[in-house]
């Protein structure tokens, strides 16, 4: 499937609106945005009454902070696990899934605008 | 006494399998695939509770048809599960696959509805035997390779399976399938037998292994069954054994770090389907009522949102050739269809409030908080962070967002559109009117999802792991996905043994050869020896009169004689 010129225009409806996503300072805009809901959900905790199953739960915003850092630790563990156990392709020989193109004959490549 | 009340589910599926080879390839034989769950699933749900059908064998009694809460939610998942799967391979013309589909569905609901474990185990190979025609449908090279190791490991379960039975048998008298206590040798084989199958760690690479390899509509299927029969199995035979909530805690933390950093989408969801067999386990480990409702209902909205991420996975894969998220990304401007469903499978699986995993997975876990089990609630609660990583943010984002790939495929086809529209639709309408659900689940519920606490709990664990996902996107923390493959278990049998035998055979071959090399020597020189003296050319040969050939026979006849005459 060759890169080609995309013509907004030809695109379905909800991709056109979608294209957003990828205009200058969305991402900004996105991140920015959670950021907030995100103090809004950590000041929620203040509001109302916890019934939880263990003390820790009491630390106002417990689920954020466990939240946020156990995924940073998760994502620097998995970084580092990539280190020990990244492989290149072939390394299970040519005869392996991941050497292998999908037979064409299963599937439609089709292009959008059918170019 | 052979006795049917009701004709086992199974039969219809396996009749089913024997008729679509004589009905034409097209709209009949799509119809036809369509129907045939949706009468069984009518089937089930009309029978009520009981067993009603027997079968002398061998003089056991086989009981064919266990009907109860337990078995009748996972039978009717099962036969949803059918109907999206088939609905979804509505193109494919394939009659191999159509078969091996309806067979294994066929095999996993006869399993789900044995009373014993006799027909337990004639099911639960079954399962084994068909499915590995969805793997093998791919017809490539390395698909053959990857089913022929998925089969010896799925007959390999069945294979102790059947010892463990028959040792349980000897033990106990028995073979109703029923809860079981692990201690005797007969009671863990079956345990393994199941474990292999529910991917327990370090079993679980099978898995991993031969999901991407099946085609595009196989891994769907097959996303399914297997693992969930084995889950089944286990709430059936091992409900409240303690080793379960560890095993279970295991299988929901070591994925999370495989998918991270795996580049094929579709084995980043089977590593992400092991993590989420994990909450189930944790569930039929504490084992009160409540927890194997968690289980079940887990189970049930998990068939769905995997079926539902595997599909769109599978729709990128039929567009575009591969599944690779290097290759992938931007893809939200021609399919944003796909993408949309996806978002809805990866919110489901992350547990988001509305969505199914939400009011499922938190029966497990507050039954895991209530039962004072801290830390194996806190890996739960960091393991759910995971899910949100790989198949949250990891699969819908790097297929249909991040950078553009330049791919620009079309839409996924119509039907395939329509099988991830009724499925997003259960996951939304699962997470809304929870109560459906939970009507069905073996044992009554009381549990309200949507507290408070519960709600702002779960948003912030989520949105802030969302946050944490920005800010090492932002500072470039975050692995990038490269074409590479990753270790897993599998190395064991696909490097280490092969090479560890290869050693061995180089080792023998040394010795065998040098053995030779030198006993042929040590007798070639015997054998020059004698010919250098007493061959023709020979010293000894040198001066022999030509009669003395004659003369040493005449004294060996006259010696005769002697001998003879005496005797």
């Amino acid at each position: 499937m060759a890169e080609h010129k995309t013509d907004p225009n030809k695109l379905p409806t909800l991709g056109r609106l979608l294209l957003w996503v990828d205009k200058p300072g969305s991402a900004n805009k996105i991140f920015w945005g959670l950021a907030v809901f995100c103090g809004i959900l950590f000041l929620l905790d203040f509001t109302y009454e916890k019934h939880p199953h263990f003390d820790m739960e009491y630390v106002p915003g417990f689920y954020a902070i466990y939240g946020f850092v156990m995924f940073t630790l998760l994502i620097l563990a998995a970084k580092g696990l990539r280190v020990l156990i990244k492989r290149p392709e072939d390394y299970y020989g040519d005869k392996a899934i991941d050497r292998e193109d999908y037979p064409d004959d299963q599937i439609e490549k089709v292009n959008h605008d059918g170019l | 006494m052979m006795g049917f009340d009701q004709i086992p589910t199974a039969f219809y599926f396996f009749l089913a399998a024997l008729t679509v080879p004589f009905i034409a390839q097209g709209i009949l034989r799509g119809l036809f695939l369509l129907a045939i769950p949706v009468l069984c699933a009518w089937n089930v749900w009309q029978m009520g509770f009981g067993e009603f059908a027997t079968l002398p064998f061998f003089g056991f009694e086989l009981e064919l048809m266990r009907v109860d809460g337990l078995s009748r939610v996972f039978a009717l998942i099962f036969c949803l599960a059918a109907f999206l799967g088939n609905l979804y391979a509505w193109h494919v013309r394939d009659t191999v696959q159509q078969v091996a589909a309806l067979l294994y569905a066929g095999s996993a609901i006869g399993a789900c509805l044995a009373g014993d474990l006799i027909t337990l185990f004639f099911y639960w190979e079954g399962t084994a035997i068909a499915s590995v025609f969805l793997i093998w449908a791919r017809r490539t090279e390395g698909a053959y390779n990857t089913g022929v190791r998925y089969l010896i490991v799925q007959i390999g379960s069945g294979v102790v399976l059947i010892a463990g039975v028959a040792l349980f048998y000897r033990d106990t008298g028995s073979i109703t399938f029923e809860n079981m206590t692990l201690g005797s040798l007969a009671t863990w084989l079956i345990f393994l037998s199941f474990g292999i199958k529910c991917a327990f760690p370090l079993l679980h690479n099978w898995l991993q292994d031969s999901y991407p390899a099946a085609t595009v509509t196989g891994t769907v299927i097959l996303s399914a069954f297997t693992t969930k029969l084995a889950v089944y199995a286990l709430a059936r035979g091992f409900a409240g054994t303690e080793i379960l909530i560890y095993i279970g805690t295991i299988m929901t933390l070591f994925p999370i770090f495989f998918a991270e950093i795996e580049n094929d989408l579709r084995r980043v969801l089977a590593y992400s389907l092991n993590n989420q067999l994990g909450f189930m386990v944790v569930g039929v480990g504490i084992g009160t009522e409540m927890a194997l409702n968690g289980t079940a209902s887990h189970a049930f909205a998990h068939i769905l949102y995997k079926a539902l991420l595997f599909m769109s996975v599978g729709a990128v894969l039929f567009r575009t050739g591969t599944s690779k998220a290097s290759e992938l990304g931007g893809l939200y401007r021609t399919m944003p269809l796909t993408a949309a469903f996806c978002l809805v499978g990866a919110a489901s699986i992350s547990a988001f409030p509305l969505f199914s995993g939400f009011v499922t997975k938190s029966l497990v876990l507050s039954e895991a908080a209530e039962a004072h089990y801290k830390y194996v609630w806190l890996a739960l609660v960091f393991a759910s962070a995971g899910v949100l990583s790989h198949s949250g943010i990891k699969i819908p984002f790097f297929a249909f967002f991040a950078h553009d790939s330049g791919l620009r495929p079309k839409e996924a086809p119509r039907h395939m559109l329509i099988a991830m529209g009724i499925t997003a639709f259960l996951c939304i309408y699962i997470g809304v009117f929870p109560g459906t659900l939970y009507a069905i689940l073996p044992y009554h519920v009381e549990y309200h999802p949507y507290s408070m606490g519960h709600v702002v709990g779960q948003l912030q664990l989520l949105c802030f792991a969302l946050l944490a996902f920005g800010v090492l996107m932002r500072t470039g923390i975050h692995p990038p996905e490269i074409r590479a493959i990753n270790l897993d278990a599998d190395w064991t049998y696909r490097k280490a043994a092969p090479s560890v035998i290869g050693l061995a055979a180089r080792g023998i071959a040394v010795i065998y050869t040098r053995q030779m090399t030198f006993w042929s020597n040590r007798v070639n020189g015997i054998i020059g020896q004698l010919y250098h003296s007493h061959g023709p050319e020979g010293r000894t040969a040198q001066d022999w009169p030509t009669g003395a050939m004659v003369l040493s026979i005449a004294a060996l006849l006259a010696a005769t004689l002697v001998v003879a005459y005496l005797g």
